[in-house]
């Protein structure tokens, strides 16, 4: 038997720097202000970039569910990501329907697609894990590319951007509060679950796989139930992307893709919700960053990468004294 | 420790990401392709004809008495990356943008560039997705696949040629050449024996070559690029593939006949025409390769044009005013090219279709005669 | 062409991209033997050992010709350049980070990945670069089935360094030190082997190959490019799983298959060749329903 899980803190740790709820209150009032002031300091450029990372932090968080939780490598995700976009795109255009109404449709398709990737794969160690996974990411951008329905490599344009109540969401300072309250949603749900039986059940079947089930958690129904999430997670972000950008293709949902919201995961430290939104900042702002450099800038940033994970291999969060730097 | 991460980050934001000064006595035009990622290799033959276009405009005294500099915002193909680099290019002060290059990444750009008031010309993505979406600043300079294909099932027709085998690379761009080309050439009552989608970056075509060679078509037409057909054709001619070999204006590098080898030898290529025999694209393609040491790449002569005629816009509306030079751009008829002659119909695509067949000769692209 | 010459073609295709698949996968499979590290940055590793072989031709041909003879020789330079290079990355990267989180060891990998796309991006300015060598056109027609000599070439020096490495890892020493380390790393080293050593030279033979499939590829397709490695890398990384991930022979078997799977997927009806990835990893995933641990991999307990 190995050692006893500890219930780690979603929070990694900010919690006991955080100590009493006057403390958190201030603290959670202050990041609302920053994000509702920032784009009104930076101007567009910057409420594109910061719209785009936290794209990024509903991605990396759904992620999160799947990696940071259950422990299930996942090098695919960039395919729910696609069913979520794809299920808009081709709802709103084919069928014309509305956005909110599209939006319920993406989310059932990728349960669904959650569905489909997980059954066959519960039974597989993480490394073959990995590579089906993949395998799947590329099946859905192949499939994309080839089909006429999602409009081939071309993909589809003139997806509709939404209303709310009267609300036209149609300007990038429009999208950047959208995907504000998509951010934070993602946090809050993803700290229920991380405290929740379901929560304590990824820790255990992350941590032992046989141990777990021998004291009755399914781990096969858990082990789904967080593809689901995180397929969910995905798909809300895919659907919003697309209503964002007006136009999808299958380039952005690459491997490479998966690969950059994997790195947000873990850059700042999986399974730490403000690690993964730290993670998810990095991969997007960096390279935004170092645009000046031209050619150079991925290699900057890959170098800038090579050398955070040699110098804080479990991810830049701290990892405090109590919640543990296992594994 | 978050307050105080989020306020490195936003103090690192205000200082790279506000705009830029830029000096008052140039005018900046904002390159929009991609230099980095799988089409890297495109994207910088674009940014080098622009900036030997602008290199060459400065000797002559630049435009309105001002110098023109250039800068790259890097697509990488992608079109999250493309609304990022054109929000920057948008918010850093050009006074005009060359450039598109993916069609799937160009598409979310030009509202950004509408509601920015720049004037866009595009020499290379010509996917028709692109013209419903122009918010009325985009002019697109390559004629659209419309154009490649008539002339392609002229030349075809005429030949003699009664099927064909068509080869894509799954990008927008040679998937969207293949479907036209399949559309009319079956439309005119001929057959196409295979279509194949192959990936950027396979080096081995034999299986394709097989599965061409099984249908017996009288002509392969690639409708991709030529550092991939390079590849494609040698290994059909390797495997004694007898038939004409047919590739599209992504393939007109003279590069092709490197890879290629003497496979090469009578292919034929519908393109815009290329720069080594015109009289004028001679020198460009001479200093193009004095420049950067390799010759210039398929979109290289119309991104150079592209430049020019931006300079020529600002230059003839007398100002950089967003209405004026579009005004200029819309009633162009633009003769300085070594594209030929450029003007525009009123939805802002090329006014004609600039393709001509050319023929592989001895290494080199000629016209047959 | 009769059914019988498409069907030996696409064998012959099959065979000679399965065997490039096979000798990238070696280096996947080995590495992952040792340190139990997916190392993403194979694929690339190829790539710069096409461009090392490509380099060291350019210095070595106006001696020794352009022909396969030279292609050899740099091919051999250039297997022992690259494998140091391997080397240095695995002492530089992923040695520190051995004790991480396996995970962490997954991005750094992926980070080297990008290093070596992206310097090599700057370095070639994006562009294609033709090999130069000069190999000939000639081959064996049998009715209308075409075999090259340079396919012949290929395929036979893919076996002799696969035997070549099958006979290291099973008859020397060092070879029985490997086996040692993969199966338990921590006994190897209370028996006396030295592991450090041993996880280097699996890097230096892992790689080698890599390159030598690299400046192989480069002189018989033609032309290199910065992306070219991650197509492959890709396939190879497949391929080593289809065979089990870990085992030698596996890899082998894997590349052999995946190539075939590739050449007939691309002549089938309703396949073709642009429905042949998708064929491929359906085939794959399907394996890895039926037979958890791939064709030839054996069971075993880890975790992440």
């Amino acid at each position: 038997m190995p050692d006893t899980p500890i219930r780690p803190s979603a929070w990694g740790g900010l919690t006991t720097i955080l100590d009493t709820p006057l403390k958190r209150q201030v603290a959670i009032a202050v990041i609302l202000m920053a994000m509702i002031v920032a784009p009104l300091l930076f101007g567009q450029y910057a409420t594109v970039i910061l719209t785009n990372a936290l794209l990024y932090v509903v991605l990396a968080l759904g992620l999160n569910i799947v990696v940071g939780y259950a422990g299930l490598l996942d090098l695919g995700f960039a395919a729910f990501f696609a069913v979520g976009a794809y299920t808009v795109g081709i709802a709103t255009l084919n069928f014309g329907l509305n956005f909110w109404l599209a939006l319920p449709l993406a989310v059932f398709f990728a349960i669904i697609a959650g569905i489909i990737i997980g059954t066959p794969t519960l039974r597989l160690r993480s490394d073959y894990l990995a590579i089906v996974t993949l395998g799947f990411g590329e099946i859905v951008r192949l499939a994309a590319r080839n089909l006429r329905e999602t409009g081939g490599a071309s993909g589809l344009s003139g997806i509709e951007s939404p209303w709310l109540f009267g609300w036209h969401i149609s300007t990038p300072l429009d999208f950047y509060y959208v995907f504000c309250v998509l951010a934070i949603i993602a946090v809050v749900v993803s700290v229920r679950l991380a405290n929740s039986r379901l929560g304590r059940a990824w820790l255990y079947v992350r941590h032992d796989e046989d141990a777990a089930e021998a004291m009755g958690i399914d781990r096969v129904k858990v082990k789904l139930a967080a593809y689901v999430v995180g397929a969910v997670y995905g798909a809300i972000g895919g659907a919003f992307f697309a209503a964002n950008l007006g136009a999808i293709s299958p380039n952005s949902f690459s491997f490479q893709q998966s690969v950059l919201i994997l790195m947000a995961v873990i850059l700042g430290g999986m399974g730490k919700i403000p690690g993964v939104i730290l993670g998810a900042f990095i991969v997007i702002l960096a390279p935004e960053l170092l645009r000046d450099f031209g050619d150079l800038r991925l290699f900057i940033f890959a170098v800038g990468l090579l050398l955070i994970m040699l110098f804080r291999p479990s991810g830049i969060w701290p990892a405090k004294s109590r919640t543990g730097a296992r594994r | 420790m978050r307050n105080l991460l989020k306020t490195a980050a936003g103090l690192a934001l205000a200082f790279s990401l506000g705009a830029p000064a830029i000096a008052q006595d140039t005018l900046t035009i904002g390159l929009l392709v991609p230099t980095t990622g799988s089409e890297a290799t495109y994207g910088q033959d674009m940014a080098n004809a622009a900036n030997l276009a602008i290199a060459e405009i400065n000797a002559a005294g630049g435009v309105l008495g001002k110098q023109l500099a250039s800068t790259v915002g890097d697509d990488a193909c992608d079109a999250q990356q493309a609304v990022n680099a054109a929000s920057k290019l948008a918010s850093s002060g050009v006074v005009g943008i060359v450039g598109g290059y993916c069609s799937g990444a160009t598409l979310p750009t030009l509202k950004i560039f509408g509601d920015a008031k720049l004037p866009m010309i595009i020499p290379a993505a010509n996917s028709t997705k692109l013209i419903p979406e122009n918010p009325g600043n985009v002019f697109m300079v390559n004629s659209t696949g419309n154009d490649q294909v008539a002339k392609a099932i002229e030349y075809f027709t005429a030949k003699n040629i009664k099927s064909i085998a068509i080869v894509n690379q799954g990008d927008a761009y040679s998937q969207d050449l293949a479907d036209l080309t399949r559309t009319n050439w079956e439309a005119a009552g001929n057959t196409v024996t295979k279509f194949e989608t192959t990936n950027k970056g396979e080096q081995d075509y034999s299986s394709v070559v097989t599965s061409i060679k099984s249908g017996n078509p009288d002509a392969v037409f690639w409708t991709a690029y030529y550092a991939d057909g390079g590849l494609l054709i040698r290994q059909l001619r390797e495997q004694g593939y007898q038939g004409l070999i047919a590739v599209g204006d992504g393939s007109n590098s003279p590069e092709l006949f490197k890879i290629a080898g003497p496979a090469a030898e009578g292919v034929i290529g519908f393109s815009n025409p290329t720069a080594e025999f015109l009289p004028d694209a001679k020198t460009f393609a001479e200093n193009y390769q004095k420049a950067y040491g390799t010759a210039p790449g398929p979109y290289s002569t119309l991104t150079y044009d592209a430049t020019k005629l931006l300079a020529w816009a600002f230059t003839t509306a007398g100002s950089t005013d967003f209405d004026a030079v579009v005004a200029t751009l819309q009633g162009a008829n633009f003769t300085d090219t070594i594209s030929g002659p450029i003007s525009f119909t009123p939805e802002k695509t090329l006014a004609r279709s600039n393709f001509v067949v050319l023929e592989g000769k001895g290494g080199a692209w000629t016209l047959p005669q | 062409m009769g059914f019988i010459d498409i069907f030996s073609q696409q064998l012959v295709n099959g065979i000679v991209l399965g065997s490039f698949y096979a000798l990238v996968a070696l280096g996947y499979t080995m590495v992952f033997g040792v340190v139990k590290l997916l190392n993403f940055a194979h694929g690339d590793l190829y790539m710069v050992g096409g461009f090392a072989g490509f380099l060291i031709l350019s210095f070595l041909s106006p001696f020794i010709g352009p022909g396969w003879f030279g292609v050899a020789v740099s091919m051999v330079f250039a297997m022992i350049a690259v494998g140091i290079l391997g080397v240095v990355i695995e002492r530089v990267a992923y040695a520190p980070m051995l004790s991480a989180p396996r995970l962490s060891i997954l991005i750094t990998a992926l980070a080297v990945s990008l290093v070596l796309q992206n310097g090599m991006l700057t370095i070639t300015k994006g562009q294609y670069v033709p090999f130069g060598s000069a190999l000939g056109f000639g081959g064996v027609n049998l009715g209308s089935l075409f075999i090259s000599y340079n396919q012949m070439i290929l395929v036979g020096v893919s076996i002799a360094l696969m035997a070549g490495l099958e006979i290291f890892v099973s008859r020397t020493q060092y070879g029985r030190a490997m086996r040692a380390v993969s199966v338990d790393k921590d006994m190897s080293r209370l028996l006396g082997i030295n592991v450090n050593r041993v996880i280097a030279g699996t890097f230096f033979l892992g790689t080698g190959l890599a390159a030598a499939a690299g400046t192989m590829a480069g002189a018989y397709y033609g032309s290199l490019w910065y992306f070219m490695g991650f197509l492959i890398g890709l396939k190879a990384f497949t391929a080593a799983v289809i065979g089990g991930i870990g085992s030698i022979p596996g890899a082998m078997l894997g590349g052999l298959i995946l190539g075939l799977l590739e050449s007939f997927g691309t002549q089938l009806p309703g396949v073709g060749s642009e429905w042949k990835d998708v064929f491929s990893f359906s085939v794959l995933i399907l394996v890895l329903v039926f037979k958890p641990t791939g064709l030839l991999g054996k069971p075993e307990q880890e975790r992440m």
